[in-house]
């Protein structure tokens, strides 16, 4: 259990380190979240009231962003395992005689942490422009929290494809996985103005919880229902994307 | 002999098959603590496949690998503590410094943190990285990237190491510093290491012991003197500017009637006669292959070398590619 622990803390700083020594790598993660809350605010905030009942459309925007960005951000990872499998590195870690569990831990704790770093950054551009946070400051460390669970949960999908194929291209593919489940869930109008077949398709979509819990905070203040439903789909999320990496890392090893 | 599970590092019957090829076909193994032992063989030999199942990095298809007494399927975490290992492509990562990088695999392989900052900088030192010790390893030339990753193979002091061709593209001043730390970690602290090469002067000033592999199996094994003693006779090397096959045949079945000839072959454009007192020979070799209606453009008289070796073993001379670094086609997996 220390040999898990120790490896997995000492690959997540190398991870983390990798962040912040490629700042170039990260910009892309932080402008696209940020565009696309400013073009969609844009595009509807002015109906959002009359239509959807949403006063503060740019709060109920800010989980769209956050999501966006962490996945954005989670995706590097799968890349990043391929790249030490190409250069031989990977070999080099599986040669240690640490459980080889650490190597997928390390890399999803450090997306987990990269992604609070992330939130960060945009909660703080976005706070001037959403009328601040109905669950106060607090709200706002929640935010970064469920972000961070949700960075460990997608990055699992990058990581596992990474493992099993070996291809960058297609580690890179996982974020494309999460337009689907972006535009199935209510990212841009409440659920209940969807048709039923797509209120269904949003109702098991764990990103529809993440979105509606962190809006909870932003729109609405403490309610516990919402914050419970938006933690379980990111554990749950996790433990299906954490076991296929697993999955991913034991065929390779065979 | 030792026993394959008495020896530092053992295999009885190791096989292993890939899609359409068996890379390794029933090796044995019985390496002795503090050896050198040289594993010679072309690309695509099944050179590669064997070190990867011996440090737990491949399953074999069949037979048994033992490190250090124990068996690398059943205790291969246990083994790995007890290795260190470079494999063909320097597995550094060029976003860490160099001392980062021993660091970490420092703290990895088990080294206590109170201990592994200094076992990074006397490392550092004795593979001469001091000065880029702080640089990103992405800076790093080829032959720096190849000291780093041995001194990574020994950052937990490991009393086993396997090098899969350590000197393999690296510049002749480089090959001398890396031959130089095996024989200095040989003589000094008792390290048994386990080479892979296909260079035969490696092998040749290194190994205690060579096998040399061909096509998945160990085709010869003993020390390089004794391998070359099985020759048993000097080698004269006659190329002729023909390529006339008939006229070769023709010298070649006058050349087996001498006294003293122990084998002769035929290669390209030369013929290779292995026979006792080589050069009281030579005078009678040029002529039979003269009248044999072939031009003599070289004659060449030589102790036996490991290449000879190998020639005998396999049918075939142990060519290099001029750019070692990137493995032939085939080489894949194997």
């Amino acid at each position: 259990m220390t040999a898990l622990i120790l490896g997995t803390y000492q690959l997540a700083w190398r991870a983390v380190r990798e962040t912040i020594r490629q700042p170039g790598v990260e910009v892309g993660n932080l402008f696209i979240p940020l565009f696309f809350f400013f073009v969609t605010v844009g595009a509807i905030s002015n109906i959002a009231a009359p239509a959807l009942g949403i006063e503060n459309y740019e709060a109920f925007q800010l989980p769209v962003a956050v999501t966006q960005g962490v996945a954005g951000a989670a995706a590097v990872s799968g890349v990043a395992i391929v790249k030490d499998i190409e250069s031989g590195y990977f070999d080099k870690l599986l040669l240690t005689p640490m459980p080889r569990l650490a190597i997928v831990l390390g890399r999803l704790i450090a997306d987990g942490i990269r992604c609070m770093a992330f939130t960060s950054i945009i909660v703080a551009v976005l706070s001037f422009f959403t009328s601040g946070m109905e669950a106060g400051p607090l709200g706002y460390l929640v935010v970064i929290a469920l972000a961070g669970l949700f960075g460990v949960a997608y990055s699992g999908i990058g990581v596992a494809i990474g493992l099993r194929t070996g291809n960058a291209q297609a580690a890179q593919a996982g974020f494309l996985l999460f337009f689907p489940l972006l535009f199935l869930s209510p990212a841009f109008a409440p659920k209940e103005f969807f048709d039923p077949w797509m209120e269904f398709l949003a109702s098991i979509n764990p990103v529809t919880y993440l979105l509606e819990g962190m809006r909870t905070l932003a729109l609405d203040g403490w309610e516990w229902d919402n914050l419970a439903g938006a933690f379980a789909s990111a554990f749950g999320l996790g433990a299906v994307t954490t076991a296929l990496a697993l999955w991913a890392l034991r065929t390779r090893t065979a | 002999m030792t026993a394959a599970h008495d020896a530092a590092i053992g295999a009885e019957r190791l096989v292993r098959d890939y899609p359409a090829v068996r890379a390794v076909d029933g090796i044995d193994l019985a390496i002795e603590r503090g050896q050198v032992f040289g594993f010679l063989g072309a690309n695509g030999s099944g050179k590669t496949t064997t070190i990867r199942m011996l440090t737990t990095l491949l399953r074999p298809t069949a037979g048994r690998a033992y490190v250090d007494g124990l068996d690398v399927q059943r205790e291969p975490a246990e083994v790995r503590r007890r290795i260190g290992v470079a494999l063909q492509e320097a597995g550094l990562d060029d976003l860490q410094t160099g001392r980062e990088l021993l660091t970490l695999q420092g703290r990895l392989q088990g080294v206590p943190r109170r201990n592994v900052d200094a076992r990074a900088a006397e490392l550092l030192r004795i593979v001469d990285l001091e000065d880029a010790a702080d640089r990103r390893i992405g800076t790093y030339s080829g032959g720096m990237q190849r000291r780093l990753d041995l001194a990574s193979a020994l950052v937990h002091r490991p009393r086993i190491v396997f090098l899969d061709e350590p000197t393999t593209g690296l510049d002749p001043i480089s090959r001398d510093q890396v031959w130089r730390y095996v024989e200095q970690l040989n003589r000094e602290d008792g390290v048994t290491f386990f080479l892979t090469t296909q260079y035969l002067e490696e092998a040749d000033r290194l190994a205690d012991e060579v096998a040399i592999i061909d096509a998945g199996r160990i085709v010869a094994q003993g020390s390089p003197a004794e391998l070359k003693a099985t020759i048993g006779a000097d080698v004269v090397t006659i190329r002729v500017d023909a390529d006339d096959g008939a006229a070769i045949a023709r010298a070649v079945l006058r050349i087996e009637e001498l006294e003293g000839l122990e084998e002769v072959r035929t290669l390209d454009d030369a013929v290779v006669v292995y026979i006792t007192d080589g050069s009281r020979a030579i005078a009678r070799l040029v002529t039979l292959v003269q009248e044999a209606g072939l031009d003599v453009r070289e004659v060449t008289l030589a102790q036996p070398t490991l290449d000879d070796v190998f020639l005998r073993a396999t049918g075939r001379h142990l060519e290099v590619d001029a750019d070692t670094s990137a493995p032939r086609a085939g080489e894949e997996g194997a």
